[in-house]
């Protein structure tokens, strides 16, 4: 089986995803990030540096830093666009003999698909890194506009850097891939795409068998980052109102200033106010100054309402074109990072009047709509399921409601928790509640109330024959086991004698929809109630499991134990058995805990005379055990 | 007869072919489900180095305030005791940093590397050399949790 990736081979930043473990996952890069600058630079000394590398040394060396060349590949260099952003750029540029682009890095030209192949290469390098494979088939994306040109230079950027390119999808197709949109039915999709620096917005028509793309549209410098610039502004401008102090010269502190606004947006996105503190920022003849303001959503809001106005008129100018009403898309997904910002997403659910699909990680749903259709593509080719696909003809179960055993004090102890995939199985060894005890009886229970009787009886059985012995010795082992078709069969097993007992219970863990809703929801009423009477309970078993051990020890060590701590641990046994019958539940816990000390006091006595008895030891033991016993009929 | 046993030999065929499709499936399954414990052990731990990397992250800035204070603290002043003890508390966090497996990155009479070092300005001094450190990077044993900013020298 192949690994596959998809990649999201972008303007500024880079993306590419694989199927882990049956799941599409966006993956980290060898500096352990899942975004890569889409940068390239030879540095002074001549080595080549791609990615986040290439953008740390980028101030220091601008002319030989390469970013953003997507804005030409497959292009001609006389096209207005082109030249529009040519003037933008810090690097060298000139028109090749063929009419498009080259790029000077080093002392060497080269072209957008080149510079274009060496992040690949890197992305190449960093999949096999994690995944551990050679990588070979990929399906890279590229903006819904990109003409039949754009689409084979970026093609031929994966070849020469050594992949094969199974095929170069849209953006927003990979999108709508991702959420699965169109396996079924034909839906109108509209993919509002606010990335780092760009804005596009892209209409898709998908069914089964095709993608159509309605339109697009978009503005080319529009993004996250006139967001950060907005607070940056604005803290620059109240510092000069409070201190007198113009900020924007000093680089470092221009440097120190993006940061803040960056993770202020950020920390916008999940609390109503951020706080932004930069002590020392600068300093003046009165000595160092500080800087500290408070930011809150709805002040963000405001000051960035214009750019989110701006990409809704894009929205609404794109559906115009086409004829399009709005209520006639299906579905609207966010991709990118700035989707992230709540008033962004809340002015995309206000004009479509419906909840868009953010789900999926919007920086990384691009990436992971590729690589799944590079392993549909794969496995097609190969001949088998797609990764991840299997889940559709295994088809396994899971427990709607847990099931357990009715134990002492009539808890429901839980043996198979809900939401377990079935078939599965789990065995727990219990014990007897009273001397002698030479029955146990085993009532199966459906539900998830901590009382016996709050749940649903699915059977009930004996086992007997167990050997006489004083509570707590016998070992009963109980087995749940249910198999794929949900049949559960419970046996129980005297682990002394061997002696087993089982039954069989068909049908009855399916439940209609309803019945198992109710029985959930009874269980969340009841949860506080249940939880305080099992613990209730549980005292009182601690307590009366003490009380036996106690009077035990007084019996077997009587002629070890001085008269006076004998006593003292008679009299607490009677307090203790006076207050169990009392349903204070902090008395009940008092007085066991002065017992338990009391009896301590005599067990050291008898292991300081050096009299060790083991049948001491293990009853001890047994009120420690942490199984609960079943109760006797 | 001989009808009937070709029937009986197709169905046994039949059945052999489904045993071995159903017990190798069951094989696979349960290989997968070893090779998840492992991955998820794998991954756990894969966490708890990414949940300590975010939490020195975190605790970077106000580190890199402290350094800053203590710059801006007159020389006179430091010998006051009250600001030594705040220094004291700066020390503290170096030392939380340092348990938390974060190192310090060289810098200083260091020849730029971008894999460790983000440039922020050229200035007089030697090429290719750094001269003077802005802010401080940290590393862990694996990777870098943060580049150290630098100025480097541009040369004659």
């Amino acid at each position: 089986m192949t690994k596959v990736i998809g990649i999201d081979l972008g303007t500024a930043i880079t993306k590419f995803a694989s199927i882990v473990n049956g799941e599409p996952k966006a993956l980290d890069n060898r500096e352990g990030s899942v975004l890569t600058p889409s940068i390239v630079a030879q540095t002074k000394g001549g080595e080549r540096v791609v990615g986040i590398l290439a953008q740390r040394q980028a101030i220091t060396n601008p002319i030989n830093t390469i970013s953003g060349v997507k804005r030409f590949i497959g292009r001609r260099f006389s096209d207005a666009e082109v030249q529009k952003e040519l003037k933008l750029l810090p690097y060298e540029t000139r028109e090749r003999s063929d009419g498009s682009v080259e790029v000077k890095m080093g002392d060497k030209w080269l072209t957008p698909i080149e510079i274009s192949a060496m992040i690949l290469q890197k992305v190449k390098a960093d999949a096999k890194d994690k995944l551990g494979e050679e990588i070979k088939n990929v399906v890279i994306t590229c903006p819904a506009n990109f003409d039949d040109s754009q689409r084979k230079a970026t093609k031929a950027a994966g070849e020469i850097a050594g992949l094969n390119v199974l095929r170069v999808i849209n953006e927003p197709t990979a999108a709508a891939l991702a959420y699965g949109f169109g396996k079924k039915d034909a839906k109108k999709i509209l993919a509002y795409d606010f990335g780092g620096g760009t804005f596009d917005v892209t209409i898709l028509d998908v069914s089964p068998d095709t993608v159509e793309v309605l339109a697009t549209g978009g503005e080319a410098h529009l993004g996250g980052n006139d967001f950060d610039q907005i607070i940056i502004n604005w803290l620059l401008e109240e510092f000069k109102k409070s201190q007198g102090i113009d900020l924007s010269k000093d680089a470092l502190a221009l440097q120190r200033l993006k940061e803040a606004a960056e993770k202020a947006k950020t920390e916008l996105s999940s609390s109503f106010e951020a706080n932004i503190n930069l002590p020392f920022i600068t300093s003046n003849q009165d000595g160092p100054k500080h800087l500290e303001y408070k930011l809150t959503r709805s002040q963000f809001d405001t000051m960035t309402k214009e750019l989110v106005t701006r990409s809704i008129e894009r929205v609404r100018k794109t559906l115009e074109e086409i004829k399009l009403n709005k209520n006639e898309i299906d579905e609207v997904i966010l991709v990118g990072g700035t989707t992230f910002i709540p008033s962004v997403r809340d002015a995309v659910k206000e004009f479509f009047g419906s909840e868009p699909n953010k789900s999926i990680n919007p920086e990384e749903v691009v990436a992971i709509g590729a690589a799944i259709e590079a392993e549909i593509l794969t496995a097609k080719d190969e001949g088998r399921t797609p990764e991840g696909d299997i889940k559709s003809v295994l088809l396994l179960d899971v427990l709607p409601l847990s099931l357990g055993i009715e134990t002492m004090g009539s808890i429901n102890t839980v043996m198979i928790a809900k939401n377990t995939t079935i078939p599965t199985s789990n065995a727990q060894v219990f014990s007897t509640a009273v001397d002698n005890q030479t029955s146990v009886e085993i009532n199966v229970l459906q539900g998830e109330r901590s009382m016996a009787t709050d749940n649903r009886s699915l059977g009930r059985f004996v086992l007997d024959g167990v050997a006489p012995a004083p509570r707590g010795m016998p070992q009963v082992e109980v087995k749940f086991d249910i198999d794929a078709s949900g049949i559960l069969t419970v046996t129980a097993m005297d682990k002394g004698t061997k002696k087993t007992q089982s039954i069989k219970v068909e049908g009855s863990i399916g439940l209609s929809k309803e019945e198992i809703e109710k029985m959930k929801k009874d269980a969340e009423i009841h949860a506080a109630e249940d939880q305080k009477k099992k613990e209730m309970i549980e005292t009182k078993n601690i307590a009366d499991n003490l009380i036996y051990t106690c009077e035990k020890t007084l019996k077997d060590n009587a002629d070890k134990i001085q008269e006076a701590d004998k006593k003292d641990v008679e009299d607490k046994v009677a307090e203790l058995k006076k207050v169990k019958e009392s349903d204070n539940m902090d008395d009940i816990k008092k007085k066991t805990e002065e017992l338990s000390q009391a009896i301590q006091k005599i067990g050291t006595q008898i292991y300081q005379q050096q009299q060790q008895q083991p049948q001491e030891k293990k009853e001890e033991g047994s009120s420690d055990a942490p199984e609960a016993e079943t109760e006797k009929e | 007869m001989t009808k009937e046993i070709e029937e009986l030999k197709k169905l046994l065929e039949e059945s052999e072919n489904k045993k071995n499709e159903y017990f190798a499936g069951w094989q696979r399954e349960k290989a997968d489900f070893i090779n998840y414990k492992q991955k998820e052990l794998e991954r756990l731990q894969e966490l708890l180095s990414t949940l300590k990397e975010s939490f020195t992250l975190e605790i970077l800035p106000i580190i890199d305030n402290f350094l800053l204070a203590e710059k801006a603290i007159p020389e006179a002043e430091k010998e006051s005791n009250s600001i030594k003890g705040l220094l004291l508390i700066k020390k503290q966090i170096e030392s939380m940093l340092k348990s938390l497996g974060a190192e310090e990155i060289e810098t200083i009479n260091q020849k730029f590397d971008p894999s460790i070092h983000e440039a922020v300005e050229e200035i007089e001094g030697e090429e290719g050399m750094i001269i003077e450190e802005i802010e401080k990077g940290y590393k862990t044993k694996e990777k870098v949790i943060r580049p150290a900013r630098v100025k480097i020298g541009k040369g004659k």
